[in-house]
C-alpha cells in the first residue's frame, strides 16, 4: 500500500510541481495517475522512491515513511519501469535483468538464474538473453524493462509512461501482458500515463491530476466515465466516454437470438435468400448474403472467458462488445461465440439498445 | 640498433615513455576534474575555459618555465613529462565532461531508480558508457603528446626529436627524415592501440539491430 499524505513539491525556482496530494494506492491493485503534461504525475511517482524529495507532506509505504532510511536501499525494494525502458546498453539482456538481484547481494550466478526465470515470465525467448539491448525491438526492450523491475521481487512497482514510446499495436500487447502478469503476481502498481485510454484499460482506480498537481478525481474507471467530477475531468476523459464506459458494463442480461446457419460444404445449395451464418464445423466462418456472396463476420461478441479460461479480452462479454458486434456486422446482427470460438447465436441491435435503456448509470 | 651515432632503441623507448606516461597520468587526473565539471555547472564554467587556456601556452615556454617554478634540473625529462601531462589534462577535462554528458539521461535515471549509489553509478554505468567519447579524446591527446615530445629535443631531452635537431644542425636529411617518420609511426601505432582498447571495452556499441 502506498499512501500520499498531503505531498507537495515546490521547486527552487518557485514552480509548484505538486500541490498537496493525498491518495492511497491499494495493495495488489493498479493505481493509475493520469493527466496532462505538467500535472506532476511523474513528480509524485518519484516521491515514492525518493528520486524527488517532497517539500511538504510524506509518503508511506506499507505504513512506513519512505523518508526514513537509506534511499538506495529503499529503491532496491521498489521495481521501477521507465519510458523507453532505460536499459543499460553495455550489459546483455540477462545482466540488465540481473541488476537488482546483484545489488541486493546475490552472486552473479544466482542473479542470472533469477533473471532467466523472470525473462521467461514476461514472455521473452531465452535466446534473447545474450543479446545487447540495441539488438531488441522497442517492444522487447520494454519487456526487458518490466523484467528488470520484477527481478528484485519487489511487492511495489512504479511505472512511468512505460509503454508510450512503442507503436499502438505493441502497446496493446504490452498492456495485455501487464494485466496477465498482474493477475498472477498481484503487485501494488503505481502507473503514470498521459493516455486516458491506457489509464482506463489498466487501472483498478484512476487518479486524474490537473496542472499544478491537484487531484481532480480519484475513482474506478467506470465511475470516471459515468460521472466525471467536473468539466476538466469530463473534457480529459473525452467525448465518447459514454460509449467507452460500455466496455465496463457486463451484458449479463443479453439474450442471444437464433440466426439462420448453414454448414460449409460442397457448393450447390444456392443463395439462401436471407443473411445466413456459414459454419465451419462449430465455428462461424463467414456471413452469406441473400445472394449467396460471402462477407466478413465483423467483430465477434465473446460471451465469456478466453480460450484457456482466462479473463475475457478487451470488451468481451460487455455491452461494448455486443454493440461492436452488431455495428460491424454486414448483416446488421452480430455473431456470438464462446471463449473457445464456437458459434453460440446472434446479437440483435434492438436487444443491446434495450439493455442500454435500462442501464442505471446512464 | 645504432644509426647516426645514436642507439635508436633507446631513443624509441625514451620517446614512448615520455609521451605515454603523461597521457596515462593526465587521464587519471582529468577523470575526477571532468566528473566535477559534468556534475557542477559552476565548476564547468571555470574548468573548461581554464583547461582550454592552458592548451594555448606554447610547449617550449612550459618546458623552460617548469624548472624555474619547480626547481627541477633544466635537463630533467620531468619538465617535458609535466608539460605533456598539463596538455593532456587540458584536452581531456572537457572530453571527460562531455563523455559523461553523452550518457543518456534515461539510463542514469534508471540506474538511480534501481538503487545504484553514486560510486556504483559512476564506475558501473557512466564510465563504461562514456568510453566511446572518451576514447576519441584520449586519441587526440595521445597523438598530440607523441608529436610534442620532439620539442623536448630543443632543450636536450632525448627522443626521436633528437634526430631532427641534430640532423638539422648537421644538415643530414636522412637523419631528420628518420626522426620524423619514426615519431609519426609511433603516434600511429599508439593511436591504433587506443582505438583497439576502446573497441575491446565497448562490444555493445557495435551491436546494431
Amino acid at each position: 500500500m502506498i499512501e500520499f499524505r498531503g505531498v507537495g513539491k515546490r521547486f527552487p525556482d518557485g514552480t509548484v510541481g505538486l500541490d498537496s496530494l493525498t491518495l492511497t494506492a491499494r495493495e495488489g491493485e493498479i493505481t493509475v495517475l493520469v493527466g496532462p503534461s505538467g500535472c506532476g504525475k511523474t513528480t509524485s511517482l518519484r516521491t515514492v522512491n525518493r528520486m524527488v524529495e517532497p517539500t511538504s507532506g510524506s509518503v508511506h509505504l506499507d505504513g512506513r515513511d519512505v523518508a526514513e532510511g537509506d534511499p538506495a536501499e529503499l529503491r532496491r525494494g521498489i521495481g521501477y519501469v521507465i519510458q523507453q525502458a532505460g536499459l543499460f546498453p553495455h550489459r546483455r539482456v540477462i545482466d540488465n535483468v540481473a541488476t537488482v538481484p546483484v545489488l541486493q547481494g546475490l552472486s552473479r550466478r544466482e542473479a542470472r538464474a533469477r533473471a532467466a526465470e523472470v525473462l521467461e515470465r514476461v514472455g521473452l525467448d531465452a535466446t534473447l538473453a545474450q543479446r545487447w539491448p540495441a539488438q531488441l525491438s522497442g517492444g522487447q526492450q520494454q519487456r526487458v524493462g518490466v523484467a528488470r523491475a520484477l527481478a528484485g521481487d519487489a511487492p511495489v512497482l512504479l511505472m512511468d509512461e512505460p509503454f508510450s514510446a512503442v507503436d499502438p499495436v505493441v502497446r496493446v500487447e504490452l498492456q495485455d501482458e501487464l494485466l496477465r502478469l498482474q493477475a498472477d503476481l498481484g503487485k501494488t502498481i503505481l502507473f503514470v500515463t498521459h493516455d486516458i485510454d491506457e489509464a482506463i484499460r489498466l487501472g483498478d482506480r484512476v487518479a486524474v491530476l490537473r496542472v499544478g498537481g491537484r487531484l481532480a478525481q480519484f475513482a474506478p474507471p467506470d465511475e470516471l466515465l459515468a460521472a466525471p467530477a467536473d468539466d476538466f475531468v469530463a473534457g480529459f476523459v473525452g467525448r465518447d466516454r459514454g460509449y467507452r464506459r460500455l466496455g465496463f458494463v457486463p451484458a449479463t442480461a443479453l439474450r442471444l437470438s437464433d440466426l439462420p446457419t448453414r454448414v460449409e460444404g460442397p457448393d450447390g445449395a444456392g443463395p439462401p435468400g436471407e443473411w445466413t451464418v456459414l459454419l465451419d464445423g462449430d465455428r462461424p466462418a463467414a456471413w452469406l448474403g441473400p445472394d449467396g456472396a460471402r462477407h466478413d463476420l465483423g467483430s465477434l461478441y465473446v460471451t465469456d472467458g478466453g480460450p484457456d479460461g482466462t479473463a475475457a479480452s478487451d470488451g468481451a462479454g460487455t455491452l461494448r462488445g455486443a454493440l461492436d458486434a452488431t455495428l460491424s456486422s454486414p448483416a446488421g446482427r452480430g455473431v456470438a461465440v464462446d471463449g473457445e470460438g464456437r458459434y453460440r447465436g446472434g446479437v440483435d441491435a434492438d436487444d443491446v439498445l434495450a439493455l442500454l435503456e435500462r442501464d442505471p448509470a446512464r | 640498433m645504432r644509426a647516426f651515432g645514436y642507439d635508436l632503441d633507446v631513443l624509441v623507448v625514451a620517446h614512448v615513455l615520455l609521451a605515454l606516461v603523461p597521457v596515462l597520468v593526465g587521464l587519471l587526473l582529468a577523470l575526477p576534474l571532468g566528473w566535477w565539471a559534468h556534475r557542477s555547472p559552476a565548476a564547468r564554467r571555470v574548468l573548461v575555459p581554464l583547461s582550454g587556456a592552458l592548451y594555448t601556452v606554447p610547449s617550449l615556454a612550459l618546458i623552460v618555465f617548469i624548472p624555474v617554478v619547480l626547481g627541477t634540473p633544466i635537463l630533467s625529462p620531468v619538465n617535458v613529462g609535466l608539460t605533456l601531462t598539463i596538455y593532456t589534462v587540458a584536452l581531456l577535462v572537457r572530453s571527460v565532461a562531455e563523455a559523461l554528458d553523452a550518457v543518456p539521461a534515461t539510463v542514469t535515471t534508471a540506474a538511480v531508480a534501481v538503487g545504484y549509489r553514486p560510486a556504483g553509478l559512476l564506475f558501473g554505468v557512466q564510465l563504461p558508457l562514456a568510453v566511446p567519447v572518451l576514447t576519441a579524446g584520449v586519441r587526440v591527446a595521445s597523438v598530440s603528446a607523441f608529436s610534442l615530445v620532439t620539442v623536448g629535443a630543443l632543450v636536450g631531452i632525448q627522443s626521436l626529436g633528437t634526430l631532427m635537431t641534430d640532423g638539422f644542425q648537421q644538415d643530414y636529411t636522412a637523419m631528420v627524415a628518420t626522426g620524423i617518420v619514426g615519431s609519426v609511426v609511433l603516434a600511429f601505432v599508439f593511436d591504433a592501440l587506443w582505438l583497439a582498447l576502446g573497441r575491446a571495452l565497448t562490444p555493445w556499441s557495435r551491436a546494431g539491430v
